[in-house]
């Protein structure tokens, strides 16, 4: 067997022999110069608590008004959740539902997902299907957009800046505290460092 | 920072008898029969069939990669033209009704001065997705012939195009939030429009497309 000493470019498919490496360095394809993964200092803690703050500030997010229009004397104010619910109110329900996917439902189940695997490794215990949740995590990443939606967000506020006066809520500072640590989760338990620790729990 | 230096592959010689007459790049994994697991990325021999890591499927390449991902690529293009046809949203503002479509919103931030907005918009749902069709026929291409590019610029224009594709949403996000918050009533009120589902397809199929793009293909390719 090839051990764990190998990896293949996932770019053009060198075989790369995996050095000795530094903490928080990176290892480069020296074919086409792609970056592979990075080694981080005490991944699996970081990994954890960034995933557990990440979840805090979702749920922060949904308990306060995300944002307020006013116009001459009315007001309105919205939840994060009416982001998707007026569309399906106004009969677009593929839409809302794609919305809800990408901006809430997507990321809550990864960060879920990578808990339920990262806790029990932690705590030197077993974790529930390791295989079926470490695939299901590559599954999900590609279609959270949490990212994508601030910057929506911040866009349609510049459309609207002319028309009222605009409040930004407590729940849309939230929300980007849970973007920035999301991504962080995201980033830190990469592929090659989510199924080395699989593996090493399966042992 | 910190470079590996490419070992050439050793004790796997016995697998290379299992594949078939097709070139494969130098020093590359597939070339000594070993196939990188797509989900979990670990290394194993290709005649194992299943990896013993994560029980996916094993393949040295994506199969079907280049006509799955025409046959996705001609989709999202179908997608794109009542994407541009359709209003995105209807604006009503006094009891005066406005659809507009992707572009004619552009230009009505351009009107307005909002050079900034419209450069965002014009760059998140008209340049990226069109950039991205246009990349993904163009390396579809490359894979099979010559090109003008190094197969390091054409894999790091792959790159770019996997890490744009979920950017073209925001144009989605954006009616979803106005279409929300702006329902004031008798004053104002935006409705979402045809195009946005169209438009949701394009961006979700050009991501699934790209996905399905084996770049490794190009490597193959002897120069």
């Amino acid at each position: 067997m090839q051990a764990n000493s190998q990896i293949a470019c996932h770019d053009c498919d060198l075989l790369i022999t995996i050095p000795e490496m530094e903490e928080n360095h990176t290892l480069f394809c020296p074919g086409c110069r792609c970056k592979q993964f990075t080694k981080y200092k005490q991944a699996l803690d970081s990994s954890i608590s960034f995933a557990l703050s990440a979840l805090i500030m979702l749920v922060m997010a949904n308990g306060f008004p995300f944002l307020s229009f006013e116009t001459q004397g009315q007001n309105r104010t919205i939840t994060l959740v009416q982001a998707s619910q007026e569309m399906y109110a106004q009969g677009f329900v593929l839409l809302a539902v794609l919305v809800y996917a990408f901006i809430l439902l997507l990321p809550t189940l990864y960060l879920i997902s990578l808990l339920s695997l990262l806790i029990p490794i932690k705590l030197k215990r077993s974790p529930m299907a390791p295989i079926f949740v470490g695939r299901l995590i590559g599954y999900l990443l590609p279609w959270v957009m949490v990212e994508v939606f601030v910057v929506g967000v911040l866009v349609a506020l510049i459309k609207v800046i002319e028309l009222a006066d605009i409040i930004i809520g407590f729940s849309f500072w939230a929300y980007v505290g849970f973007v920035i640590f999301f991504t962080l989760t995201a980033n830190i338990a990469s592929r090659h460092q989510l199924w080395s620790w699989i593996e090493n729990a399966r042992r | 920072m910190q470079d590996a230096k490419a070992s050439p592959s050793p004790d796997n010689d016995e697998h290379v008898a299992d594949i078939s007459n097709r070139e494969f790049g130098q020093g590359s994994a597939a070339s000594a029969g070993i196939a990188c697991c797509h989900t979990c990325h670990l290394l194993s021999p290709v005649a194992l069939e299943e990896c013993p890591r994560c029980n996916s499927r094993l393949h040295l390449r994506s199969p079907h990669s280049i006509q799955r991902t025409l046959a996705l690529i001609i989709t999202a293009i179908l997608f794109y033209i009542p994407a541009n046809l359709y209003p995105i949203m209807t604006t009503t503002l006094l009891g005066d009704t406005t659809s507009s479509t992707i572009l004619s919103g552009v230009v009505l931030f351009v009107e307005h001065g909002s050079y900034f907005v419209a450069l965002v918009i014009f760059t998140a749902s008209v340049l990226i997705p069109l950039a991205k069709i246009i990349i993904i026929l163009w390396l579809c291409y490359a894979t099979s012939k010559q090109s003008r590019l190094s197969k390091a610029e054409l894999t790091r224009l792959y790159r770019a195009t996997e890490f744009i594709g979920k950017w073209s949403m925001i144009d989605i996000f954006v009616v979803a939030i106005l279409v929300a918050l702006v329902q004031v009533s008798g004053i104002m009120a935006i409705e979402a429009g045809t195009a946005a589902q169209a438009f949701a397809g394009v961006v979700i199929i050009t991501m699934i497309a790209a996905h399905q793009f084996d770049v490794r293909l190009m490597w193959d390719r002897q120069q």
